[in-house]
């Protein structure tokens, strides 16, 4: 080195420390390329299928969690053909955006996804999902059950098992205690609303959270109920506005008053603390679907009610869960294989003995069923099916209704203004 | 600073005085151009041809046609992006009017809670402690931030529907995310107070450690009061570091994405209450509508030069070098023109 | 209002070991720090015991259960395994501040020390860059990413990020370099050393702490950025940490217990960093030319 510098003499360790620097960048990059490398190479010869599917949970300490329900079924299929399968759960609400943004980029997470019918039916447009014409077919549903996956003669994907939300659930014994009974008429539920908030002091009616679900449930079912199943269908393929008369005095005479009559609880985390509370009799009355039969301690003390009174042809929502093969799935043999069985009466039953699923396939013995969930199919006597409203019109409208109605729960009196903002969303969904 | 401006002096000079200018003048220039050229092919792919592509993107149609301003015609007047009717009936009142509520309320409070703290905090033993407590929300991922504040604001988990409860203020009670939108709006934004008066705090401590002992004990000697010596000295040497406090605040104010989408969901929450721009731009992204997409970013970094268009000025003085340098006599000021420099950087881009 | 000074020379009969006032503005200030630390008092609380005893409230003091449960739940949950996105997390940081403090620094050398004409100008639209937010590029970065096959690539936000950082790391060197007395690089270039030679010998090595706080900062920023891995990485093994902390909800439930977890997990890396290179950090944040 020089020694020209006037007061500056270099340091011994500059060297070094460049070296360490260098050093160091060789290094994180080389570990980053070798994780990467490592964990990008397939660990195992035998290919698995990757499943992504909204049923969350731990499965080993929490059997009947929602993932320790779905399990066995997937568990089965491994059993039957030997085909490996890799679950991950994921909320539809962080599907909704980040698949699109994969599928565009010609990749896809998993080989078969589960998504609600109208979003396959979006994406389908968009060349994303596979034909799975002829893989499966209604032969082997009960009828219709294909209807909302069907679009000019293609069937984009398949009905997994569903649920059933007939009405507001409640604990029978804490009903016979207070000696309250299922009401018959709309006066008798309002005044059967009164005397429980009059005795408990607190809101009769538990209203759910979550991103807002549980709320378009209940309106759905007030729809069903005072507009009939013809209303709902109309509502669901747009051809009647949120903003006529008809729909508006559904609001104004029935739910409006329900909540300026403060019977709701705010909404509240559904399922913990919300069940909870519901069952102890805090806010004895709970609108839920079905589901709700696997997640009480003692599931005969169980009762259910519809919404009473009402007109003659009234419909009742059967929510499906859907699941897709996406184009990019890096198996789509292994992916139409399991589309197949989960299609098929015994990968059905197996996921409905488990309490809280009504099967689509056709064929499931009654006998299947608990015994709670088969009064639930006796719900579904005399009335229409129908699917769910928002699952069908799909995003992004499902995410404006929901967080409408949100805003209708926390502030009734703008009851107009949020039809008319859920007309637009309707009015300008593709 | 005696720094000399000259460039690079060759060792050996050329003998033909002219020529050795042009050369000098050349290597210098190509040695600068080696030594910018890396960063240079990294802005230009990832950061400058992105920018001008987005631009682009906002002037045409799906369909690739020139369309003018139609699509800011539509993002602008969309209910989304400004309600009117919020006048009458409260939140949502759309992403543009929201990110402004939120400069509005959230600026001044963190500033203001900042500089007293920091004020505060000069007397205080174990000052360090106290700062690294509060600051801790600077250093968290904002994504975690959205989180924490569903642990705080939500009921019956949360702290502040419990103590509003325990003080019998029952409207305030409930849960603050999902059951009105007025507490989710103003809700969010005090727990973004929460997590960003740090900053402000850090950067007036600094500030206020360069203002020389003796101008506090001169005043005081004359007689001023604490109010006085606030009003006169303080407050006007710490001028520049609050303009870099106020740019910098504003910018993440606009940027704002991570804790709305953490704390409530991509619509932003409850009718759209706590809805910013970023998340309206997330959210046409993912539906594939880019040249929408591209609007409200456009609009976002419009909003952010017309923010940090005075502070660059401000701070980088170029080319008016030598007005600066005689501004810059005034010793405090010089310090306070300094310092933002490198304090811009970090926290403007971070997300 | 008297200031202290006034009040100094009047003795008192009796002598309190600390003023009142002085008390009290330590009361003040460490109420405000403690004030401040409680929601994540709260969440720390939640983690560590189970849902159960927490959903009413984590304050309630009975039953209290120490588990461990919720970060093992956290940290093998199935959807978002938060043991390989803290692993990502890694891979994508440490290069992504890496890179663009060598490439930064060598940038803000030249813009330190060469004089041209157009060098202000160059410099000024660099800086310029610093306030574009990040969504102003996100949809052709996502194309380019797609064109170049790298999406769910853990290398795009690598690089991504690194010419995100660059801009301020120029700016942040430019800045220390002036400060440095150019005269020891004045003597080795008479001695013939290259400019490259003088950089990488005896500036670098100056920079040291410089770059210290560059490192903390951008590594943080990195570790702590959401948007663009929600933009580029859309593979559930890739999943960077801040991307699996809202992928911990279920579809139906909401749990408090394995979020906290989470949370902690997520920020923990941050947090360590912070308190163990404070110095470093704060120096990132407010610069070189406050000392103190």
């Amino acid at each position: 080195m020089s020694s020209g510098g006037a007061d500056y003499v270099p340091s011994k360790t500059s060297g070094r420390l460049i070296a360490i620097i260098v050093a160091l960048l060789i290094v994180t990059n080389v570990i980053t390329a070798v994780g990467v490398y490592y964990a990008a190479a397939p660990k195992a010869a035998v290919v698995p299928v990757q499943v992504i599917g909204p049923w969350a949970g731990d499965a080993i300490k929490n059997p009947s969690s929602e993932w320790g329900k779905f399990k066995p079924v997937l568990d089965k299929f491994t059993n039957d053909t030997g085909i490996p399968y890799v679950y991950t759960p994921t909320r539809q609400e962080d599907l909704s955006p980040t698949l699109p943004i994969a599928f565009q980029a010609g990749q896809s997470p998993a080989d078969l996804i589960f998504m609600p019918s109208a979003t396959i039916k979006q994406w389908a447009a968009k060349n994303w999902v596979t034909d799975l014409t002829g893989t499966i077919g209604p032969s082997s549903y009960q009828a219709g059950a294909l209807d909302p996956l069907t679009a000019s003669g293609h069937i984009w994907g398949g009905a997994y098992t569903g649920k059933v939300k007939p009405g507001f659930w409640y604990n029978t014994t804490f009903f016979q205690a207070n000696s309250w009974s299922a009401p018959t008429t709309w006066q008798g539920f309002f005044s059967l609303l009164g005397s429980i908030k009059n005795s408990t002091g607190n809101p009769p009616l538990m209203a759910g959270d979550g991103v807002g679900w549980p709320l378009s449930d209940v309106v759905e079912h007030f729809i069903e109920t005072y507009g009939g199943a013809s209303m709902h269908k109309a509502l669901a393929n747009r051809s009647l506005s949120w903003t006529d008369p008809s729909v508006k005095s559904i609001f104004q005479n029935y739910l409006v008053p329900t909540l300026t009559n403060g019977f709701w609880t705010a909404p509240t985390t559904w399922d913990n603390p919300g069940v909870t509370l519901w069952w102890d009799g805090t806010n004895p009355l709970y609108f839920m679907g079905s589901w709700i039969t696997g997640m009480v301690p003692n599931p005969s003390a169980l009762g259910v009610f519809p919404l009473p009174g009402g007109v003659a042809n009234q419909g009742i929502v059967f929510a499906a869960d859907y699941f897709f093969v996406p184009k990019f799935g890096a198996h789509q043999d292994l992916a139409k294989r399991l589309a197949q069985y989960l299609a098929s009466e015994p990968a059905q039953e197996l996921q409905v003995k488990q309490g809280g699923h009504v099967a689509t396939a056709a064929n499931v013995p009654t006998t299947a069923y608990p015994t709670v969930d088969r009064n639930v199919a006796n719900l579904l006597s005399g009335k229409t099916v129908l699917s769910d409203l928002d699952d069908t019109i799909g995003n992004p409208f499902q995410g404006v209704f929901w967080s409408q109605l949100q805003s209708l729960w926390a502030n009734p009196g703008t009851w107009q203004t949020v039809l008319t903002n859920i007309q637009t969303a309707a009015a300008n969904q593709p | 600073m005696n720094r000399r401006e000259g460039g690079p002096r060759p060792r050996l000079l050329p003998s033909i005085p002219g020529a050795g200018w042009i050369l000098r003048r050349l290597r210098s220039q190509a040695t600068f151009v080696a030594f910018i050229l890396p960063a240079t092919i990294f802005l230009i792919v990832l950061v400058i041809y992105p920018v001008v592509a987005t631009l682009t993107l906002g002037f045409v149609g799906a369909d690739g046609q020139f369309t003018g301003l139609d699509n800011f015609a539509t993002v602008i007047g969309s209910k989304q992006t400004v309600n009117a009717d919020c006048l009458q009936t409260g939140p949502p009142c759309g992403t543009l009017i929201n990110n402004l509520i939120w400069i509005g309320l959230h600026l001044p409070l963190t500033m203001f809670m900042g500089l007293f703290l920091a004020m505060l905090l000069q007397r205080v033993r174990g000052a360090a402690i106290v700062k690294s407590m509060i600051f801790l929300g600077m250093v968290t991922p904002l994504i975690v931030i959205g989180t924490v504040l569903k642990f705080i604001l939500e009921a019956p988990i949360g702290l502040v529907p419990a103590f509003f409860g325990s003080i019998g203020i029952k409207g305030l009670a409930v849960n603050w995310l999902t059951s009105n939108p007025s507490t989710l709006l103003f809700g969010l934004i005090m727990g973004t107070v929460w997590s960003w008066t740090g900053f402000s705090m850090i950067v007036y401590s600094a500030g206020l450690t360069t203002i020389p002992k003796d101008y506090f004990e001169a005043a005081r000697v004359d007689g001023a009061s604490e109010w006085q010596v606030f009003r006169k000295i303080t407050w006007p040497l710490l001028k520049p570091v609050t303009l870099v406090i106020v740019t910098m605040t504003v910018l993440w104010e606009l940027k704002l994405f991570d804790i709305v989408i953490g704390a409530t969901n991509q619509q932003g929450g409850l009718g759209g209450a706590a809805d910013v721009l970023a998340l309206q731009m997330y959210r046409f992204f993912y539906v594939q509508d880019y040249n929408h997409a591209a609007v409200v970013a456009t609009l976002l970094t419009i909003f952010t030069f017309v923010v940090s268009i005075s502070l660059f000025r401000e701070l980088l003085n170029l080319p008016r070098h030598k007005r600066r340098l005689l501004r810059a006599r005034a010793k405090p000021a010089e310090v306070g023109t300094d310092s933002p420099q490198a304090t811009i950087a970090p926290t403007g881009d971070s997300p | 209002m008297t200031s202290l000074v006034d009040r100094e020379p009047r003795r008192r009969p009796w002598k309190l070991p600390f003023r009142p006032r002085t008390i009290l503005i330590h009361v003040v200030a460490w109420t405000v720090g403690l004030a401040w630390l409680l929601p994540f008092i709260g969440v720390a609380v939640v983690s560590v015991r189970p849902l159960s005893e927490t959903a009413l409230g984590w304050w309630n003091p009975s039953p209290f259960h120490l588990t461990f449960d919720n970060f093992i739940s956290a940290w093998n949950n199935p959807g978002c395994p938060l043991s390989l996105g803290l692993r990502d997390s890694f891979f994508v940081a440490l290069p992504a501040t890496i890179i663009p403090m060598l490439v930064g620094a060598f940038a803000g050398y030249g813009f330190a020390r060469f004089r041209t004409r157009t060098r202000d100008y160059i410099f000024l639209s660099v800086v310029l860059f610093m306030a574009v937010p990040q969504m102003m590029v996100a949809v052709p970065v996502y194309n380019l990413m797609i064109a170049l096959g790298l999406i769910s690539n853990l290398l795009s936000l690598i690089l991504v990020h690194s010419a995100w950082g660059i801009p301020w790391i120029i700016l942040f060197m430019r800045n220390f370099f002036r400060t440095l007395p150019e005269e020891i690089e004045e003597a080795a270039r008479v001695d013939g050393a290259s400019d490259f030679k003088i950089f990488y010998k005896i500036v670098l090595p100056m920079a040291l702490p410089a770059m210290a706080a560059v490192v903390v900062f951008q590594f943080m920023w990195v570790w702590n950025d959401f948007f663009f891995a929600q933009v580029l990485v859309q593979k559930s093994d890739w999943f960077l940490s801040t991307q699996c902390v809202p992928r911990l909800s279920g579809q139906l439930a909401h749990p408090y217990d394995l979020l906290s977890a989470g949370a902690i997990l997520t920020m923990i890396v941050p947090v360590a960093l912070y308190l163990v290179l404070q110095r470093f950090y704060i120096r990132g944040l407010i610069g070189w030319t406050i000392k103190g």
